[in-house]
């Protein structure tokens, strides 16, 4: 069986994490600070109501509870700042950049994904024009949740190698999709295998 | 607040709903083997008639009389303590010595228990009144008597909230009828957030946004859900307004991924997972001030964390140690302690009782398992038919509703009691559903 995680690789993603800047800012690309919600509203139980005005409904329904006013939020708050990262949906496949693969429930690179890799790194490499966007991908198995913060791992995984190949990490950024993306829909390990992916995408600068 | 007076009778009943008692008049549907069911749980059952209500004039539509009772009855029944016996006549109003007369009939027929509902209009909302009445004793004494209010268009949560109250008189705890659960939808082939009553009626689209959005979470005053979205091409982290017209809000957008939120129990916090400082770890934001305090510093997984009612504990999920597994630590992050020693452990969710977590478990297929939060006792709560996940606490802490790929192998809701019991589904929700989220009882 592979090593769970390389010594390589345990160090190589906080490296890659501190390069990254254009594209990939350090800073947050918004936080709640900007936008702290209704100052603590208080608890329903402590604002007794036996005849509490209408609610102001979402949605037609016939049984959506009435809840009293809330203030709106701070106006103007919760926008994306200028450097946040460009969408996931500007960044398009080219049939240079591989798939990397990875064995369950693991995120370290295996030697023959490393060979991908290095082909993927020396094309991007006569490619300088080019920004990367890597997604982790998981298959079905699992839960929504523990399966982003897996493909985080995965995707972070192929960065933190082709940083070490040379690649800037600025040129790259890194997205985690879960399971909820999958290449192949049958529920078999063989399409399993194929969802289990670090899938890699470019868009010009 | 009144003092709560469990009815004394109610756990001496031994159920004797054989043939010749409980089926007063053309009572409908009762089903002849009670008393089985009855016994092949364990339980006591108290058997209540629920009559018609009686309409004041001007309630429309009429058929309130008994529908109403009928969302009455399914409520009680849901509870797993009663029997109630519904399609009745609606005992007569005004008239002391007919009414008494009816309550003779239902007491004679072995009911424990009477609910009269009386329904009238006020202006545009309508008003149920109440009156429970122990039907064990020759004065069929008054109980209990209670008016609910709310906008037309919400009837049918007034008979949850009186369904609510029968269940608070007779345990000293409120049931859970007048509840939702927020779910992952995929009928538009997108994934959308949901609500829906706890019964599947009145199901209603929360997002609209087209992209794919997870990890619904209540607020503990369940006017907003919390959820990762990738409204704008990442995932981060918001919360949406169940009931109000308003936009979703930001809570977490940084680099990485911004998941798996769980609400303090006091509403003032909200813990996630962050990955900006390298890797997935738990994280708190404070909601007044926006600042972000960082638990765990792992260069494994850590994530889900869930609460402990009393705010004091987090239990979450990390593979420090290999695989998957529980762990404990407080809400500063410090006393780490694991709680499951193998497999591979996902999803916990801290009962609002404080003392059980629920998990899913991955044995070839997953299945729910509950665990003492101290590590003890996990047992299996489902049992390896088709895939069984994600399972979300009742606000008693006495259900739990789970997503399962049982039967037609399509991702549905069910619920269940804690002992594994009383499995069923919630039905008419379309496509694939996944994610269950339980209010808390809706203000």
């Amino acid at each position: 069986m592979a090593p769970r995680r390389s010594t390589l690789l345990s160090v190589l993603p906080l490296l890659a994490l501190s390069l990254l800047v254009v594209g990939c800012p350090k800073r947050p690309a918004t936080t709640a600070a900007s936008a702290p919600p209704p100052s603590a509203p208080s608890p329903a139980p402590a604002a007794p109501a036996p005849a509490p005005a209408p609610p102001t409904q979402r949605d037609v329904g016939s049984s959506a509870p009435s809840a009293p006013a809330v203030p709106a939020p701070a106006p103007g708050a919760p926008a994306p700042s200028a450097a946040t990262p460009p969408r996931p949906s500007e960044f398009r496949t080219v049939d240079a950049l591989r798939d990397v693969f990875f064995e369950f429930d693991r995120y370290n690179i295996r030697p023959v994904d490393a060979k991908v890799l290095d082909r993927n790194a020396a094309w991007l490499k006569e490619n300088q024009t080019q920004l990367v966007l890597i997604e982790g991908h998981c298959d079905e198995r699992g839960t929504s949740e523990y399966n982003l913060a897996l493909g985080e791992r995965r995707a972070k995984a192929a960065m933190g190698y082709l940083v070490a190949q040379g690649i800037q990490a600025n040129r790259i950024t890194i997205i985690s999709y879960g399971k909820e993306r999958p290449s192949c829909t049958e529920h078999t390990e063989a399409c399993w295998a194929k969802n289990r992916r670090a899938h890699f995408l470019v868009k010009a600068r | 607040m009144r003092h709560v007076r469990p009815l004394s009778v109610f756990l001496a009943i031994v159920v004797a709903a054989g043939s010749a008692g409980w089926s007063p008049g053309p009572a409908r549907s009762q089903s002849p083997d009670v008393l089985l069911n009855v016994l092949a749980t364990g339980a006591k059952k108290l058997n209540i008639a629920v009559p018609d209500f009686a309409l004041r004039p001007g309630v429309e539509p009429r058929a309130l009389a008994r529908q109403l009772p009928e969302v009455v009855a399914a409520d009680l029944r849901f509870s797993a303590l009663f029997s109630p016996v519904t399609g009745t006549g609606a005992v007569p109003l005004d008239r002391p010595d007919d009414a008494r007369r009816a309550w003779a009939d239902f007491a004679g027929a072995g009911a424990h228990a009477g609910l009269q509902g009386i329904v009238s209009p006020r202006g545009d909302r309508i008003e149920v009144e109440m009156h429970l009445y122990d039907l064990t004793g020759p004065e069929f004494r008054l109980i209990a008597s209670k008016t609910f209010q709310l906008p037309a268009a919400d009837v049918r949560r007034l008979a949850h909230k009186v369904a609510d109250e029968v269940v608070l008189q007779f345990t000293g705890e409120r049931g859970v009828a007048d509840t939702k659960i927020a779910y992952v939808g995929a009928a538009t082939g997108m994934k959308e957030l949901y609500s829906v009553d706890y019964d599947g009626a009145g199901s209603n689209r929360l997002t609209a946004n087209k992209s794919i959005n997870l990890s619904p979470a209540w607020s503990p005053d369940a006017r907003s859900v919390a959820f990762t979205s990738y409204m704008r091409g990442y995932p981060y982290l918001y919360r949406i307004f169940a009931f109000e017209s308003r936009p979703a809000q930001l809570l977490a957008g940084f680099l990485g991924i911004n998941t798996s939120p769980a609400w303090s129990p006091d509403g003032k916090q909200v813990a996630m997972t962050l990955s900006k400082d390298g890797n997935p770890d738990i994280y708190v934001l404070t909601l007044t001030t926006g600042a972000f305090r960082r638990l765990t510093s792992h260069s494994g997984i850590d994530t889900e964390p869930t609460w402990s009612p009393t705010g004091r504990e987090i239990a979450f999920i990390s593979d420090r140690t290999g695989s998957p597994q529980l762990h404990v630590m407080d809400a500063e992050g410090a006393n780490l302690r694991r709680v499951t020693q193998g497999g591979f452990v996902t999803q916990p969710r801290w009962s609002p009782r404080g003392d059980l977590i629920a998990y899913t478990a991955r044995e070839g297929r997953h299945n729910v398992w509950i665990v003492a939060s101290d590590g003890s006792q996990p047992r299996r709560l489902t049992n390896g038919e088709g895939d069984n996940q994600s399972a979300s606490w009742a606000p008693n802490g006495k259900h739990l509703v789970f997503q399962s790929t049982r039967g037609s192998g399509r991702s549905q809701l069910y619920t269940a009691l804690v002992d594994g019991s009383e499995v069923q589904p919630i039905p008419g929700l379309a496509g694939e559903v996944t994610s269950p989220a339980w209010s808390p009882r809706l203000p």
